[in-house]
């Protein structure tokens, strides 16, 4: 990738030479050659990816059909296919899944599974009995739980007939490999394979089961809260929540008297849009100009003075954000030296802080803290930001600011048409990153905010939202303070589209797999 | 790549300044801008270090509640952190929250850095049916925000009877860890491919390729991942505020127990020893830092997307 930057610059520096005209049209039409190509390989590949889905389960319907009898036989005992090729620890083995799996399902996942379309109908009943003078309580349905466990199970069948496609294919090749005379493996040799053919699969196992259980099935479980009432009046186990179609939606798109939702969501959106927009410039201008700075050539102990930046992000967020949180209070020292220095009768005069208030309300007045929570944002995030440009400028090939140099470039020009397109060019997929991080940025606004900010404005309270609050936070607001999932739920969906959105304008850039040998 | 050699870069610079000599008056402006050079850096390392001063100053207080009227405390005392490491309350366990905290980083440190090992190894150096399928699907459940997750987790703990312990908050921190891979698979990328392939006509396994070949090389990497899957549950404060809610104080971790002492009705009697329990949990984390700095960089710039 380097080559062909270099490639580009130079174009761009024999511009005032005659032929460049031949050159950039050369270009030009080797990109346009380049798009097209990539536009057809790109066709063929979405085609391949349907072709090989059906392949999937043709292959399956093929082995069974052509199998001998033991082949079909493993379709009911899967593990037959193994016993009649004297694998007979890989056939325990598979037997053993699937006694678990039938067990399983019979005995745990049942009865959840037959509540998952009304998520319950016994409602929690608890009776004073005079006899034992003790509540006894009813054999109840707990809604949540229902949901939990018929997610989980619905998971493990999917699993398993992935699972089970897979053993019909094996012992179809199996039982090829022994009509074609080929060697079969002892499970010694089976278990041999892990560590070498075969190794992603021991390497993958444990970090693929976390995922599912930490990322997967929690995302699965809040997608379809989305769509039922769980709310702080519909609570398991007192009570019953139940499916309600699109209803969370509509409410979070409209408003009436009563609900808010929609206009708390608008005005929480743009800001969220606005804060990550300017979260994310002006750290990474503050800190490409900063390690500029440092590194300029007549700085000297440059290393000091990175390292005394980087003791600023070196304490733990919550530590440096609570602590300024309350160096910006009302009646903190800040606010103080402000009224000494005369600077809030200043910002009184000139109409920046209301009259009737004798402190400057950073954290308390919707602009004030939009404002303050940018300024501090930008004290959290520009070392880091130094530290990534630092290295960065540091691997700019010499020989090209030189060679600008001689043509007679002035420093702002190499800055400008040099250090930033190479910063740019390298750090570009990582700010749309950013950007997205920002949206979830929790961490500045919650602890900067919380229990300090209190709005004034009617309809946001109504829907426990705050002016300052990002997608995010109010989402945890609603589902920490008020158990409001169903909505807590929609919001989650509504960022993860918002996300998404940004995330894949990048990956065709970013993961694009085709590229990824040409680095070796 | 990356390396922060201060060297390099003068000697880089000195090349480029040999076309600056000028007269007089080029002299007294490059002086002028040597000195509001200087004057604009200390004026950005006092912004930048003015709250970490104050939270070590403060920790120094005999007073107990926020001081606002001075900046430096009008008495001295090494109270808070007697108060913090030598005197418990029921509302200062610092030491039980150091062991917590430092029990579930270890921990999670360990276990998640092994998966992202694994995991970028298999991303990486395998070519394997799905591979591609895997990584798009990472991508995408890494866009779903954590914080709307985080409560499903709860639940999914709370049902497996886990919240309210150092077990549960280890699972939390490192089972979903193996999808933060980009990074390292990114540096093991650029491996040539030739060392694996030598290694394999020699007849070694994958495995010895993965542990004997692969890992050394990657050793910045692996630091990088070390210490930042450490510093992930050292610093976190809103999952362990999530799963870590019985209210018993010698559960907390150091997050959750300094939150804890800004309470309205605490602040007034605590706030100076939160500030000696903030510079106490930040001093490993500034030696990491410290240490951290060169791969931080190498992390980032060899290990990110090129191009």
């Amino acid at each position: 990738m380097r080559e062909k930057y270099d490639e580009e610059i130079k174009t761009e520096l024999s511009d005032e030479e005659i032929d460049n005209l031949d050159v950039n049209a050369m270009i030009h039409e080797q990109r346009i050659r380049e798009k097209s190509a990539e536009k057809e390989k790109r066709k063929q590949q979405r085609k391949e990816s349907v072709q090989s889905v059906g392949r999937y389960f043709s292959d399956a319907w093929e082995a069974f059909t052509r199998g001998d009898v033991w082949v079909k036989l493993s379709s009911v005992l899967m593990g037959a296919g193994y016993f009649a090729r004297k694998q007979i620890i890989n056939g325990l083995l598979v037997m053993l899944a699937e006694a678990g799996f039938i067990f399983f399902i019979a005995f745990y996942s049942v009865p959840f599974l037959a509540d998952f379309g009304t998520l319950g109908t016994v409602k929690f009943e608890s009776v004073f009995d005079p006899v034992t003078l003790q509540n006894t309580v009813n054999d109840y349905d707990n809604s949540f739980l229902i949901l939990l466990n018929s997610i989980i199970s619905i998971f493990v069948i999917i699993v398993f007939v992935i699972f089970y496609i897979a053993n019909i294919k094996n012992v179809y090749k199996l039982q090829l490999d022994k009509e074609s005379g080929k060697h079969i493996n002892t499970f010694r040799e089976d278990l041999n394979e892990l560590v070498n053919d075969r190794f992603h699969i021991t390497l993958l196992t444990l970090p693929v089961i976390g995922v599912i259980l930490m990322n997967i099935i929690p995302i699965f479980v809040l997608v379809a809260v989305a769509f039922t009432n769980y709310d702080q009046q519909h609570m398991p186990p007192n009570s019953l929540f139940t499916w309600v179609g699109l209803a969370n939606f509509k409410s979070l798109f409209s408003n009436s008297i009563t609900a808010t939702f929609g206009y708390a969501f608008g005005k929480i959106l743009v800001w969220t849009l606005v804060w990550a927009v300017f979260a994310t410039f002006t750290t990474f201008i503050g800190g490409i100009l900063l390690a500029i700075l440092i590194n300029h050539k007549r700085v000297k102990l440059k290393k000091m003075w990175r390292t005394l930046f980087i003791i600023a992000i070196a304490v733990p967020q919550f530590v440096t954000l609570l602590l300024v949180r309350n160096f910006f209070a009302d009646s903190g020292i800040v606010n103080t030296i402000c009224s000494n220095l005369g600077i809030t009768r200043l910002l009184q005069n000139i109409g920046l802080v209301s009259t009737s208030i004798d402190y400057i309300p950073f954290l308390t007045d919707p602009g004030w803290a939009k404002f303050m929570i940018i300024m501090i944002n930008i004290w959290v995030g520009v070392p880091y930001q130094m530290l990534i440009s630092t290295g960065i400028l540091m691997n700019i090939p010499s020989d090209q600011i030189e060679s600008a140099r001689i043509d007679g470039a002035s420093n702002w020009q190499i800055f400008w048409h040099i250090k930033i397109p190479h910063i740019l060019f390298i750090q570009g997929p990582a700010l749309i990153t950013d950007f997205v991080k920002n949206i979830n940025n929790f961490n500045v606004i919650w602890l900067l905010t919380q229990n300090v900010f209190i709005t004034h404005d009617q309809a946001l309270a109504s829907s426990n939202a705050k002016e300052v609050d990002l997608l995010v936070t109010w989402l945890f607001r609603l589902t920490n303070e008020y158990y409001n999932y169903k909505m807590a739920s929609v919001i989650g969906i509504v960022v993860f589209v918002i996300c998404a959105v940004f995330t894949l304008i990048t990956y065709t850039r970013t993961i694009k797999g085709d590229r990824e040998e040409d680095f070796r | 790549m990356g390396n922060i050699t201060d060297d390099t870069v003068e000697k880089k610079e000195i090349q480029i300044s040999r076309t600056d000599n000028g007269d007089g008056f080029l002299k007294f402006r490059k002086k002028l801008f040597d000195v509001l050079r200087y004057v604009l850096l200390v004026f950005l390392v006092v912004v930048w270090l003015i709250p970490i001063l104050w939270l070590c100053v403060t920790s120094f207080s005999s007073q107990s509640g926020i001081n606002i009227s001075h900046f430096f405390p009008t008495s001295w005392s090494v109270d808070n952190y007697i108060k913090l490491f030598l005197k418990p309350d029921s509302v200062v366990r610092y030491v039980t929250w150091f062991r917590n905290t430092l029990e579930i980083s270890v921990f999670t440190c360990l276990i998640s850095t092994a998966f992202v090992l694994m995991v970028s190894y298999a991303m990486s150096c395998m070519r394997f049916k799905g591979r591609k399928a895997l990584m798009s699907m990472s991508l995408i459940l890494g866009m779903f925000p954590g914080v709307l997750s985080m409560i499903a987790i709860y639940f999914v703990m709370k049902s497996l009877n886990l919240t309210n312990s150092h077990i549960g908050m280890i699972i939390v921190y490192s089972a979903g860890s193996g999808l933060g891979f980009l990074i390292a698979k990114g540096f093991m990328d650029t491996i040539p491919t030739s060392l694996r392939e030598a290694a394999k006509l020699e007849g070694a396994s994958e495995f010895t390729i993965f542990s004997k070949v692969v890992l050394p090389l990657s050793k910045p990497i692996v630091v990088y991942q070390v210490i930042c899957s450490f510093l992930i549950p050292w610093g976190d404060f809103v999952m362990a505020k999530l799963m870590l809610n019985s209210g018993k104080a010698e559960d907390w971790t150091v997050a959750i127990g300094l939150y804890n002492m800004l309470d309205k009705s605490l602040v007034n009697s605590y706030f100076s020893v939160f500030c000696a329990g903030g510079v106490i949990v930040s001093i490993p984390i500034s030696i990491l830092f410290v240490i951290m700095q060169k791969f931080y960089v190498e992390g980032i710039t060899g290990g990110s997307v090129k191009g």
